[in-house]
């Protein structure tokens, strides 16, 4: 039962770390409880902790908790989990198997991601496009975004916050376009905005917003806070360079 | 014509590009970006309804074809729907408040404030009313692996 209980919150660990919906975690923990053979299992999911009790069958309680820390955006581990949880459900699967696939899942990743690396650029450019700025601005913002992906990556690897890895990434957006504008005739705005988006909280305000009008209001809350700590840091980076001797 | 070309041109990439920072299987990338080029598409088109109307509308899309597509190939929902409503998401709005807040200008952050709460209410309100529906509406099949 120790094992199976073991397993269950390994899979609501890797989906809460990996940046899954509240509602979702609740659920496979649910879902594979009873499929390990628990009478129920009982969730309470929070983006920084988990709660959960197992009530087996010979009348003995289980209840653990896991403190959730850093949370990374990675939806191919979540979809991972999600089929995982299905298949074991539906007794395709067995303990052992899911057991040996979540670990998998639990193993440190490269700090280098380089796909997302690389798509920065483009993905900053075509915001510098969506904000009205010219192909020059989108450019710029490219290059920008990438680097600040880049140097993020490099900051993912120390314990830092999550305000003070946002104020250097916006210091370095802002020292960028300070510099593109120094030699070209580039719009300064447009670039930084532009380059801002890989940092910028803009899903996790939105899925805030959907915590809330769906009732999980801890969660709303604590996604909400987060989202306004990560957009005053960028904002004081960016504003930190554009003050200096202009 | 050439604004409404030029969001289906940015959703697309910015959906896509966004596809890989948050890791999507990347297999369903390229639908990740339709769905964002659909999803701005629309918000250009609806525009002279209002923000909040043009927002709701968009993302209620977004929602409606990540839930189809998420079905479709057989992935949670939210790998559709999160690279889907990213450009339509208003994170730039939420770095121009706070720089207006910390370069003393009130009145200009309180404004942009409240553009972007609203803005971001709308789309989740889009989200949410589409996945309700759907989950009310729809009986999973055994062993089907979206929800």
């Amino acid at each position: 039962m120790e094992d199976l209980v073991e397993i269950v919150l390994l899979a609501g660990e890797v989906l809460l770390t990996n940046g899954a919906e509240i509602q979702r975690v609740e659920e496979t923990i649910a879902r594979m409880g009873k499929a390990a053979g628990f009478l129920s299992a009982e969730g309470f999911a929070t983006p920084t902790g988990l709660f959960v009790s197992f009530y087996a069958p010979d009348g003995r309680v289980y209840t653990r908790v896991r403190r959730i820390r850093a949370v990374k955006n990675n939806i191919a581990k979540i979809a991972a989990v999600n089929s995982l949880s299905r298949a074991y459900a539906s007794g395709e699967i067995s303990t052992d198997e899911v057991k040996e696939a979540l670990l998998e899942l639990t193993k440190p990743e490269a700090v280098y991601f380089w796909p997302a690396i690389l798509a920065s650029g483009p993905g900053c450019a075509g915001f510098a496009l969506i904000f009205d700025g010219s192909m020059l601005d989108a450019l710029f913002a490219g290059i920008t975004g990438m680097l600040v992906a880049l140097i993020g990556a490099w900051l993912s690897q120390y314990p830092i916050p999550r305000i003070a890895s946002s104020a250097v990434g916006g210091t370095i957006v802002a020292l960028c376009a300070r510099l593109f504008c120094q030699f070209s005739a580039a719009d300064m705005n447009k670039i930084i905005l532009g380059a801002v988006m890989v940092l910028v909280p803009g899903v996790l305000m939105t899925t805030s917003l959907r915590d809330m009008l769906s009732g999980e209001l801890v969660s709303g809350v604590s996604r909400g806070a987060d989202a306004l700590a990560i957009a005053v840091g960028v904002a004081a980076g960016v504003a930190v360079v554009l003050s200096v001797g202009v | 014509m050439i604004v409404l070309l030029k969001s289906l041109l940015t959703g697309f990439v910015t959906a896509a590009s966004f596809a890989f920072i948050y890791r999507v299987p990347q297999k369903q990338v390229l639908r990740c970006g339709l769905i964002g080029a659909a999803g701005l598409f629309v918000f250009a088109l609806t525009g002279y309804l209002g923000q909040v109307a043009a927002y709701f509308l968009a993302a209620t899309l977004v929602a409606l074809l990540s839930e189809i597509t998420a079905r479709m190939a057989r992935e949670p929902v939210i790998v559709f729907l999160i690279p889907g409503v990213i450009p339509l998401v208003p994170g730039g709005m939420a770095y121009t408040t706070m720089l207006s807040f910390l370069q003393n200008d009130y009145p200009g952050g309180f404004e942009q404030l409240a553009v972007m709460l609203f803005a971001a209410g709308a789309i989740a309100g889009g989200i949410t009313v589409t996945s309700s529906a759907f989950r009310a509406l729809y009986r999973p099949r055994r062993g089907h692996a979206a929800d």
